[in-house]
């Protein structure tokens, strides 16, 4: 970049002024992370082609989702990111720790067509996603299969291994579901009896999944017949015709977040490409295929009911899960994510 | 030495101890600030070393799977490397051109390889399944079976090889010449053969060890809960607790644990072969 720009220099003394603006345009290239897979290549269509043929700024992504590397990113100095998704608890512990710059939202979303929950001061909600119960329905008799967490926990009525995420965030909350509390009853959470719970499923968990597509490859190869996952690496396979199904019960709603890293080398740009998320007609066709939808004003009355009844937001769904509260865990996960291992390890 | 010579040699030497120093041990020294410094001097995190029973049980279990899979590695390589020894030359090139091969293929491959052999409907099962052998899927798959199989598989190689490379150095002619002065072949092997390959054969067993002890891909891709390993602690410790100093301590155990071992080495290893 740096030489890049050095030419750019030197060129504009031989050919003006506007020549250099010129270049100098065309050679911005901005770095989104996001969560990779094969949800980039649908965000590389969608979004990332149009935005570059319209403002002649490039826009390299990279993968995966990583606190850490943004902390080692701030911390360094040597900010790679000009923005990079987050997940709830992670703009709260990002925000603590001065990692991220405020949202210019005079120059995003102008004439303030978000609403206020997807308008934070560093952050905007991009998506919203759920993690919820997956499982092959050619494992079970049809129409019989695991619907909600209690069944999940239920050995006898629906054999076979299972997975869930190496990570106490969302399990505590699936161990008290399936434990009978009320999904508003939820926080604070109980922590001692989600573990006790846990302990009764340990033995039946043959895998602790830690990303993604691990979860999805675990379905496909038929390791374990059920498994937490999220929502939207399911719609795929289920359109290739594989034989699995989600069941919202008892899911966890979440948001996922755009943030642009403190130092970040190209803050305006970035801010510039956040704007093309609030275009429905771009969000409808994002959707449409991969059901993360995000709060894009006047997107709901675009959609094709179908589309609409398999997203998380969809009021049918929304009723059937918790609110996932991402305050909360900021403030535990460190101590409760050790806990966790030490449980794991016996 | 010549004068002339040496600071030829100095010379040589210069850019490989500038990219070590500048690429190892410069990161190095900031892994120690980390463990030390937060910011200020604190020993908070030496202390959790001694008073997590996580960190605890993850060391005694990844020493522990180490010095398994290196006993393994020595009990199974030993023998392949005799024959190797012993075998004609032009066979010995095509046998251990098969030893080489799943050398040369990426770890991360064959543990995927091994992923596709042991699933619940992998390969191993389906013929087990298919035999009559059993009547549904076996776990084999996230189990500690697995990450040994696995580990074995990939360090044998380089236990074999050191084995080897120390027994076609020792002169046959000692071996014929016991066995004329009445030896069994079995006495023989044992108080002529053994002992001489000995240094050779330590040497294998402790740089499988080391390897192991360093070991991460492998149990978490084939490993179960309690398959943990200092490096997969590590991992954990950088990426879901941010615990940084905790990290940097854990990392120094492991290569404080390394440069024991290393210091070891050289103390089996054939004199002649660490000076050339």
């Amino acid at each position: 970049m740096t030489s890049l720009s050095v030419r750019a220099v030197v060129s504009a003394a031989f050919v003006g002024a506007a020549a250099m603006a010129a270049a100098a345009q065309a050679q911005v290239t901005i770095t989104v992370n996001g969560s990779g897979g094969g949800l980039a290549q649908t965000i590389t269509r969608i979004y990332e082609e149009p935005f570059t043929r319209a403002t002649g700024i490039k826009v390299r992504a990279t993968a995966p989702v990583s606190l850490p590397k943004l902390k080692a990113m701030v911390e360094s100095g040597n900010v790679e990111w000009d923005m990079t998704e987050l997940g709830g608890s992670d703009v709260i512990e990002a925000t603590r720790h001065g990692w991220l710059q405020p949202v210019d939202w005079s120059f995003v979303d102008p004439d303030g067509k978000l609403p206020a929950i997807a308008r934070l001061p560093n952050a905007m909600v991009t998506a919203t996603f759920s993690t919820v119960l997956a499982y092959r329905t050619d494992k079970f008799p049809a129409g019989k299969g695991p619907a909600s967490w209690a069944d999940f926990w239920n050995v006898q009525a629906f054999p076979g291994p299972r997975a869930l995420q190496s990570s106490p965030v969302g399990n505590l909350e699936f161990a008290l579901l399936a434990d009978g509390v009320a999904p508003d009853k939820l926080y604070p959470l109980d922590v001692e009896r989600a573990f006790r719970k846990l302990d009764q499923i340990k033995p039946h968990v043959t895998v602790w999944w830690t990303t993604g597509a691990q979860h999805v490859q675990l379905l496909i190869d038929g390791e374990v017949v059920m498994t937490s996952v999220w929502n939207g690496r399911i719609t795929p396979l289920r359109r290739e015709g594989k034989p699995v199904a989600i069941s919202y019960q008892g899911g966890a709603l979440q948001l996922s977040y755009w943030g642009i890293p403190k130092g970040a080398k190209h803050p305006k740009e970035a801010m510039t490409y956040m704007r093309t998320r609030l275009d429905p007609e771009k969000g409808k066709q994002f959707v449409s295929e991969v059901p993360y939808p995000g709060f894009i004003p006047g997107l709901i009355e675009l959609l094709d009911p179908a589309v609409a009844r398999d997203l998380p937001t969809h009021p049918d769904n929304v009723a059937m899960q918790y609110r996932f509260d991402p305050q909360w865990w900021a403030e535990r996960r460190a101590p409760l994510t050790e806990r966790w291992n030490a449980w794991l390890l016996q | 030495m010549t004068r002339r010579r040496s600071v030829q040699l100095a010379l040589m030497l210069a850019p490989a101890v500038a990219l070590i120093g500048l690429l190892f041990l410069y990161p190095l020294f900031g892994i120690l600030k980390l463990s030390l410094f937060n910011p200020a001097f604190t020993l908070e995190s030496f202390d959790k070393l001694r008073s997590s029973p996580v960190a605890a049980l993850v060391m005694q279990r990844t020493f522990l799977l180490a010095l398994t899979v290196a006993v393994l590695c020595f009990v199974l390589g030993y023998p392949i490397a005799y024959f190797l020894a012993t075998m004609r030359p032009r066979w010995r090139a095509f046998f251990l051109y098969l030893i080489l091969l799943p050398f040369w293929i990426s770890v991360l491959i064959r543990t995927y390889t091994w992923m596709v052999l042991l699933g619940r409907e992998g390969l191993v099962n389906g013929a087990l399944h298919g035999l009559g052998i059993t009547d549904g899927p076996v776990q084999m798959l996230f189990t500690g079976f697995a990450v040994h199989l696995a580990m074995v598989q990939i360090l044998m190689p380089i236990m074999i090889l050191t084995c080897f490379a120390a027994m076609v150095e020792i002169d046959p002619q000692l071996v014929k010449a016991a066995r004329t002065l009445g030896a069994s072949p079995w006495k023989a092997f044992a108080t002529v053969f053994f002992p001489m390959s000995l240094g050779g054969a330590a040497a294998g067993a402790i740089i499988c060890f080391i390897l192991g002890l360093g070991f991460y891909v492998t149990p978490a891709l084939l490993g179960g809960r309690r398959n943990i390993m200092l490096a997969n602690l590590i991992d954990f410790e950088v990426h879901q607790t941010l615990n940084w100093s905790f990290a940097s301590v854990l990392a120094l155990v492991l290569l404080a644990a390394t440069l024991v071992l290393l210091g070891l080495f050289r103390l089996v290893a054939p004199e002649r072969r660490l000076h050339g």
